[in-house]
Formats: structure tokens, C-alpha cells, sequence
């Protein structure tokens, strides 16, 4: 799919002593954009032959740390233990559009190997001058140029000072997968000693001189005014410093985290009244499963072909999906010291360059006076795209003429995320005479992301409308008629990305109701489906392209691996359930669950295929498929996040459950190999969609009983 | 307020704090020793776990005026290389995605094995599920345990 390998590389040579290549891998996505150099990476080979590789990827724990220096690593012929990473900040130039999210990383860093390879073919260059042989009869392998011929071997150290002098190679080649040395080996994550031994720095372990602790009292609905406060009380508590009203709330700031939280207690903030039309997720979940019948925005029309027989009766269902709040273990932080129109900041962000930008914003100043270093994440999920809490800390650390840190607490974290936002979908089926699917019809009802503003000049057309809608537009079935919609409304609370964004709701609609009609027909579900991926072998919606052969292959793999077909015992029932995600990665799951008297789930086994194009990581694959699932097991059986008088009503771990180990079952995991892969795709979200309709469908079998809302109750089932 | 001693990973510690001050504050904000994690500040969570006496105890739920005179092991404190059977496990497993709860995790998984030696499926759900991990690695987790319950079995013989 990615036609041109734009990479735009640029030497520098300081001093002789290093050979620093800057890289720039263009997203997908920005093929249309006009030739801008904005590299987001630099590959440094110093004198003692330290491999230094500058990455703009945040690691929240999909492992992208690991990948790229593979990637990167193996293209230069680097020795993996001399590899250090340095994490980028943002800056105007070069690193002005740094971001992970969308699973993106894996493309974008393979479009990175050209530096490497450049690197590579400037330290062989070097060295063949030095023996006076042909270059093209040395390699690099593991941190040194080799001439096998002669079996001589100069250390890339040894050779930075000739190589950084050389001009730059055009179109250095590239390693093919027969030469690859480090990719596709299974490779223990970078950072695991610093994990397993505490030492790993996450920005609530940072720290900066005269660092003041705040906590803030938020309102709790948007709006709300502090009506009264006690701040003598509040001051009055040992090592509080002071207290300043911000748009995020009253702000305690003390000597440590315990004198702030107890200052915020102390101050008893009482808040406005919330109006009697403040929002209720109950009231909005009436008016979603409304708007889902609603004709909407065409997000894909296919109009039967002519000789088609008509519908003879409809089935129809609607969907419901709930509030789902991120919940990482790392609660929101961040550090900000802003003096005068200068600012530093120190976050655990998905989003540096947003931080930059917003934060230079508030305070009237450009983004190159904002410095923005990025720490280790306990954990994103997509929460940590947003710049809430950075713009708060700056806010706070300008107010209180300090620099602070301000720690969320863990119900200012489950009642003020960005949530994932409760949606509808409509799902109807026209089935001919005999009984066969001859149309389809998905209407998805959900709100926009108000992270930040939608461009008033976008175009409103099919792709605009099916950008909000993964998982309907781009039903991978081949129905003779196809209709998918989108309605969009206002949702007046704050959400955003979340794990696979927009893709679980709509995936959880559509493959439990192609269960419904599986069951409808009497078919097998595996059968039912692979019947419906027959026709041709890809298809296009847009100018989007989808495959169904990887998507057959992994149907096809979990049918013969988990025992599908065979019987199972009394309460028990097996599911399957598919999806490609975002065009790209394909994974189907066979799921086992049992269902006890009480109504009580348990996901006994699940067996998951997928083929993520070519395998940086085995281990990254294995363990974004495993931590996949749990998610999904987590948003099937856990809890929601309700909405009253406008408010959050859950504010832990005990009301916003989680799955927990209790809850994880056996997973066997399959990578199906794929000898056309020609490039990586991520696996940070593709795993999340297929596993709750699995669940859902695996429930059907083992009770009759057919879920259309999340997340499943006992009583649903008791 | 009252200046107290306590005992981290072998070390006299003196501290002038608030005697309701949780020694998870204690470790992290007053000592600066920041391997043990604030998550929930409830106990519901597991991420501030430490050791007393081989035993996992929750650092936010214990009071300064408790935790007095009182000796705790932390993560930073649990080997000088990475050497403990449970590290070498978890190491071994790839258990860490983010790693932010696996401090807790881990001393939680040494207490257990301190308790039970070889423990079964349903002993290591029963301890294990009182911490949570977000990014799910439970299964990898279950199998370091196993593991590590083998590497401390092999010392002993």
C-alpha cells in the first residue's frame, strides 16, 4: 500500500568523531501532502562504537522501543547490545510532528530503514577505501564492516570520522528478509531489566528541583462552579504552599503529594448545582439507539447487482455500547516550570507535539520555548493523545509562579478521562425467498472526538463520515447490496481515542449479528463467514483496499486449531469472530466460555490468528494479542463508566472493574505466516475488536442467549 | 507530625513526615525511591505493594505512626543485578508490556511463593487477582510464577 518511500536524510558530522543520519518516515496517510522534510529520527554512530538511535515514538508497553531498534538495528548491521535509545522531544524542526497512535509505528518505522541503510553503505564505503577493495565485496554485521575475502574487520567506531565525510548515498539498498538478523527473532523488551528492578522512569517518577506537588479539586460537571471553600483550613494543613483557581479546578500545591491531596480534602470545595438537563448517559444511550434508525451519513453504498432477488423479509437488531474509561495504571501527571514565556515540561504523552503546541498557546509564546521531554508510560490506550493534563500543569505552574507536578488521583482519573464514547448501531439483513443475505445495512450512531476542534473546511464526504466509523463502512463480507451510515451526536462530556478507537463498537455489532444470521440459517459460524468472504479476492471502498484472502486464512487457522465443531460440555459454548483492521492487520479468534448458574462468564480459552503482515517481534505480537484480549475481557465482563447529574459516577478499580488474573484465560496464539509480506503493520489495537463478539457469540452458544449491550451482566444471562 | 526510623531494603531511614502520611508517600515523595508506584492510593490496585518479612503489604495503606520501627523490602531493594528468581522469571516470560504495575506484581509473586512454594493455578488466581494489570499480561505472569517457583526450587537443591 505505502507506493513511495519518501525519506528525506541529511548528514552531520561533529567534529569527525560521529556519523549522524536524520530520517523523516512519511505516515500513510500523508502521501498527499506536499514534500515537506520533517524527520522524526536520527541514527548516531559515535567513536566508540555506541549505536545511538533517536526515536519519536512514545512506549506505553506495545514494545515500539524493541521494534524500531530491530528495524533500525538490522538495517545497519549494528551489534543489538550496543544499541541506546534516546527519546525525542518535539521541536520545530526536526522532530515537529512526533505522535503514536493508530498503530502506526511499525509502518512508519520501516519507511526509517533507508537512513540505516545509508549509514551502513557510508561505513563500507569507508572502510573498503581503507583496504583498498570493492565495496560491494564487504557487509556490515554485528557493529563492524567485514571483508570476508580477506578477513579483515574494521568496528564501525573506527570508521565514523572517514564515513561522515562521505556524500551521502542515493538509494543505499535494502536488506531483503533472507538477510535479516534481528527482525522476526524473538526479542526480550528493551527496557525489562529496568522494569523487573524498578529502575524504569515514568513521569510520575520525574522529578525537578523546587518541585512543588499539586493536586486539584475538579469540577464535577463541566461548568460547575466552586460555590465555597475553606482555604484557611486548607492552608492550615503542614506543608501546603498555596492554592490557585485554574479552568481545571482549584489547585492545592504543598511539599508532597500527601500535604496536597490532605490541603484538597481540607478545602471542602462545594460546586454549583448541576442543571436538571446535565448529562445522563442513560438519556443518551435512548437517543443513540434512536438516531441509529436514522438514514444518517452514507459512509458506503453498493447497489445489488441486476438479477439479485429481492427481499423477501428483514431482520433487524440494535446494538448498544457503553462508556469506557481508559484506566491506566499510571494515573495522569505531568510536570510543568513556566518562567516568564518559557516553559518545561515533563509528561508521559502519546503527544508531544500537541503538549508543544497547546501549551505554547496558553501562554502566548511559540512552541520553540516550550520544552516537552517525554517519559516512559504506564500504560496510554489512546488516553495520553490528549493535552488536558499537560495544559493544566503549565496553567497551575504559571499561577503559582513555581514549578509543579500535578498528580491526578485515581477518581480525578476514572471521572475525568477522555473516555471512549458510548455508540448505537443499527443492523439489518434482507434475506432473499430461500434465505440467503442479498442486502446489508449498518448505521452507526456516535459522537465525534472533541480532543481538539474539527477543521471547519474539511469535506463532509463518504471517506470524512467512514473515518468515524471503523468496523461498518468497511465490512469485509461480500453482500450484494451494502448500505453503512453514520449519525453523529453531540455528546457533551469529554472523550476520545480509545484502545482501537473506533473500531471496537462497531466490530462487537457487526459479528455478532452476522452470528444472529448464521444461527438464523442454521449455518456453521466459521462456514457462514468464509462463504461470505468468497467472491473476489479484494475489494475497495474509496480508495481503500481490503484483502480477504489474509482474513480467510485466519478463519481457517482457528477452525483447525481449536478443536471447532467438537462438542462442548453443559453451560459451555464456543464463538468465533473477525475483523481487518484499519485495512491492514487480520485476526480471528475461537473463544471458550462457560457460563455458571449464576450468570457468571468465565473466557476459558482463546485461540487468536493473525497475520500482521511481516513479524518484527515475535514476542511484541504474542503479547499485544494476549493484552488484546484481556482488554477486550475487561470491556466485556467489567465494568462502564455511567453518567449522572452530568458526573462520572465510578472512580476506581472496585466500580470501573477490570479483568484481573482470575479472569485470563488460556491463549494460544498463531502467526500466520504471510511470504508476501512486504512491510510491518502495528499490533497495539488490532487485537481489541474480534475478542468481545467472540465472547459475546461463545455466550450464545453455551445459553441461547444473545447480548446486544455491554457490558454483560449475570442477570443477562442468570 | 513526628520524626520517625524506619528499615527500607536494609537501611536505617529517618523521616520527619505527618504521622497519617503513607509510607507510599514516604518511599516516593521523602525518599525518592520511586520503583514502588502510587495507582489507586485504596488498596484496590497492587501497583504500591512492598515487602514486610517476606510478606506483600500495601505501602498506601499503611500510616507513618504504623509504619514506624517497621523494616520493608521494595523492588529497588529485592537484588543489586536483577537476580531474584522472580526477576529472572519475569525476565525469562517477557512478562512486561508497559511495566508500570510489575514492581508490585512481582513482590506480590515472591510473597506467594513464600507462602506456597509451588503453587497451584487456582492459589496463584487468588493472590494475583488482587492487583491489577491494565495492559493484560496475566498469562505471562502465571507461567513466571511456575518459573520462578522452579529457580527457587533449584537453589534449595
Amino acid at each position: 500500500m505505502i507506493t513511495s518511500r519518501r525519506t528525506f536524510l541529511k548528514t552531520t558530522a561533529l567534529g569527525g568523531a560521529s556519523l549522524i543520519i536524520g530520517f523523516n518516515g512519511n505516515r500513510l496517510f500523508a502521501a498527499n501532502r506536499p514534500n515537506e522534510f520533517k524527520p522524526n529520527g536520527w541514527v548516531r554512530i559515535d567513536a566508540d562504537g555506541t549505536v545511538t538511535l533517536t526515536i519519536g515514538k512514545s512506549e506505553m508497553g506495545q514494545g515500539v522501543r524493541t521494534a524500531l531498534a530491530m528495524m533500525l538495528g538490522d538495517e545497519l548491521g549494528a551489534e543489538w547490545s550496543r544499541i541506546k535509545l534516546v527519546q525525542a522531544s518535539p521541536g520545530p524542526a526536526p522532530f515537529d510532528d512526533l505522535g503514536t497512535g493508530g498503530s502506526g509505528s511499525m509502518q512508519e518505522g520501516w519507511m526509517m530503514r533507508p537512513a540505516a541503510a545509508a549509514a551502513r553503505e557510508m561505513l563500507i564505503t569507508a572502510a573498503a577505501a581503507q583496504w583498498k577493495v570493492a565495496p560491494n565485496e564487504c557487509k556490515a554485521e554485528g557493529g563492524a564492516v567485514l571483508h570476508p575475502a580477506s578477513k579483515r574487520r574494521l568496528e564501525f567506531g573506527k570508521l565514523v570520522g572517514e564515513a561522515s565525510k562521505l556524500p551521502l548515498p542515493k538509494n543505499a539498498p535494502l536488506k531483503s528478509p533472507g538477510d535479516f538478523k534481528l527482525i522476526g527473532q524473538r526479542t526480550p523488551k528493551i527496557d525489562g531489566r529496568d522494569i523487573v528492578s524498578g529502575a524504569a522512569r515514568y513521569g510520575i517518577d520525574a522529578k525537578i528541583s523546587g518541585m512543588l506537588y499539586a493536586s486539584v479539586e475538579r469540577p464535577p460537571w463541566p461548568g460547575a462552579k466552586a460555590e465555597k471553600m475553606d482555604e484557611d483550613k486548607a492552608h492550615a494543613v503542614r506543608g501546603v504552599k498555596s492554592i490557585v483557581q485554574t479552568e481545571s479546578g482549584v489547585a492545592v500545591l504543598a511539599e508532597n503529594t500527601w500535604a496536597a491531596l490532605k490541603g484538597r480534602a481540607a478545602l471542602a470545595v462545594q460546586w454549583s448545582a448541576a442543571p436538571v438537563d446535565a448529562f445522563d448517559s442513560e438519556a443518551h444511550a435512548k437517543n443513540l439507539e434512536k438516531a441509529a434508525r436514522e438514514p444518517g451519513n452514507r459512509t458506503r453504498k453498493e447497489e445489488a447487482p441486476a438479477g439479485t432477488p429481492p427481499v423477501a423479509r428483514t431482520i433487524e437488531a440494535i446494538y448498544s455500547y457503553p462508556f469506557y474509561a481508559h484506566a491506566p495504571l499510571e494515573v495522569m501527571n505531568c510536570i510543568a516550570h513556566v518562567e516568564g514565556d518559557r516553559c518545561k515540561m515533563i509528561v508521559p504523552t502519546q503527544a508531544p507535539n500537541r503538549v508543544q503546541k497547546q501549551v505554547a498557546d496558553l501562554l502566548k509564546t511559540t512552541p520553540d520555548k516550550v520544552e516537552v521531554e517525554v517519559t516512559l508510560i504506564g500504560g496510554g490506550f489512546g488516553r495520553r493523545l490528549a493535552a488536558d493534563y499537560a495544559l493544566e500543569a503549565a496553567e497551575i505552574s504559571r499561577a503559582a509562579k513555581a514549578p509543579v507536578q500535578v498528580l491526578w488521583s485515581r477518581p480525578d482519573d476514572m471521572k475525568h478521562g477522555h473516555f471512549q464514547a458510548a455508540s448505537a448501531h443499527y443492523l439489518a439483513a434482507g434475506l432473499d425467498e430461500k434465505g440467503a443475505i442479498v442486502s446489508w445495512k449498518h448505521t452507526k450512531a456516535g459522537s465525534f472526538h472533541n480532543l481538539s476542534a474539527i477543521e471547519p473546511d474539511e469535506v463532509r464526504n463518504e471517506a470524512w463520515w467512514g473515518g468515524w466509523s471503523w468496523g461498518v463502512y468497511d465490512v469485509p463480507y461480500a453482500f450484494p447490496a451494502i448500505e453503512t451510515a453514520y449519525v453523529p451526536v453531540d455528546l457533551p462530556v469529554k472523550h476520545g481515542p480509545w484502545r482501537s478507537v473506533f473500531a471496537p463498537s462497531s466490530v462487537f455489532a457487526r459479528e455478532s449479528f452476522i452470528d444472529e444470521l448464521a444461527h438464523e440459517r442454521g449455518a456453521d459460524p466459521i462456514a457462514f463467514r468464509l462463504q461470505l468472504l468468497q467472491g473476489p479476492d479484494t475489494f475497495k471502498v474509496g480508495r481503500e483496499t481490503f484483502d480477504r484472502r489474509p482474513l480467510r486464512r485466519v478463519l481457517e487457522v482457528v477452525r483447525e486449531k481449536s478443536d471447532w465443531g467438537k462438542k462442548v460440555g453443559e453451560r459451555h459454548g464456543r464463538g468465533v469472530a473477525c475483523n481487518i483492521y484499519d485495512g491492514r492487520t487480520h485476526i480471528a479468534y475461537v473463544v471458550d466460555v462457560y457460563v455458571n448458574e449464576d450468570g457468571h462468564t468465565k473466557v476459558e480459552r482463546v485461540v487468536a490468528a493473525v497475520d500482521c503482515g511481516l513479524v518484527i517481534n515475535p514476542i511484541g505480537v504474542e503479547q499485544q494479542i494476549e493484552g488484546g484480549i484481556i482488554w477486550g475481557i475487561s470491556s466485556a465482563l467489567g465494568g462502564q463508566i455511567t453518567f449522572k447529574n452530568g458526573s462520572a459516577q465510578q472512580s476506581t478499580y472496585s466500580d470501573f472493574a477490570v479483568a484481573r488474573m482470575k479472569d485470563a484465560p488460556a491463549i494460544e496464539v498463531h502467526i500466520v505466516g504471510n511470504e508476501n509480506a512486504r512491510q510491518p503493520f502495528g499490533m497495539g489495537e488490532p487485537p481489541v475488536p474480534p475478542i468481545v463478539p467472540a465472547i459475546v457469540n461463545a455466550i450464545f452458544a453455551a445459553t441461547g442467549k444473545r447480548i446486544r449491550k455491554l457490558p454483560i451482566l449475570p442477570n443477562d444471562l442468570a | 507530625m513526628s520524626k520517625i526510623a524506619l528499615n527500607i531494603n536494609g537501611t536505617r531511614k529517618d523521616v520527619d513526615v505527618d504521622d497519617d502520611m503513607p509510607l507510599v508517600w514516604i518511599l516516593r515523595d521523602v525518599l525518592a525511591m520511586t520503583g514502588t508506584k502510587f495507582g489507586c492510593g485504596v488498596g484496590v490496585c497492587g501497583s504500591c505493594t512492598v515487602l514486610e518479612n517476606g510478606k506483600a503489604v500495601r505501602s498506601c495503606q499503611i500510616p507513618a505512626s504504623e509504619a514506624k520501627g517497621r523494616s520493608f523490602t521494595t523492588i529497588e531493594g529485592l537484588s543489586r543485578d536483577a537476580s531474584h528468581p522472580c526477576q529472572r522469571a519475569w525476565l525469562e516470560e517477557d512478562v512486561a508490556q508497559c511495566g508500570f504495575c510489575q514492581p508490585g506484581m512481582i513482590l506480590t509473586a515472591c510473597s506467594l511463593l513464600r507462602d506456597q512454594p509451588n503453587p497451584s493455578d487456582e492459589a496463584i488466581d487468588a493472590v494475583m487477582s488482587e492487583s491489577v494489570c491494565r495492559c493484560g499480561t496475566y498469562p505471562r505472569m502465571r507461567k513466571a510464577i511456575k518459573r520462578a517457583a522452579a529457580l527457587m526450587q533449584e537453589k534449595k537443591s
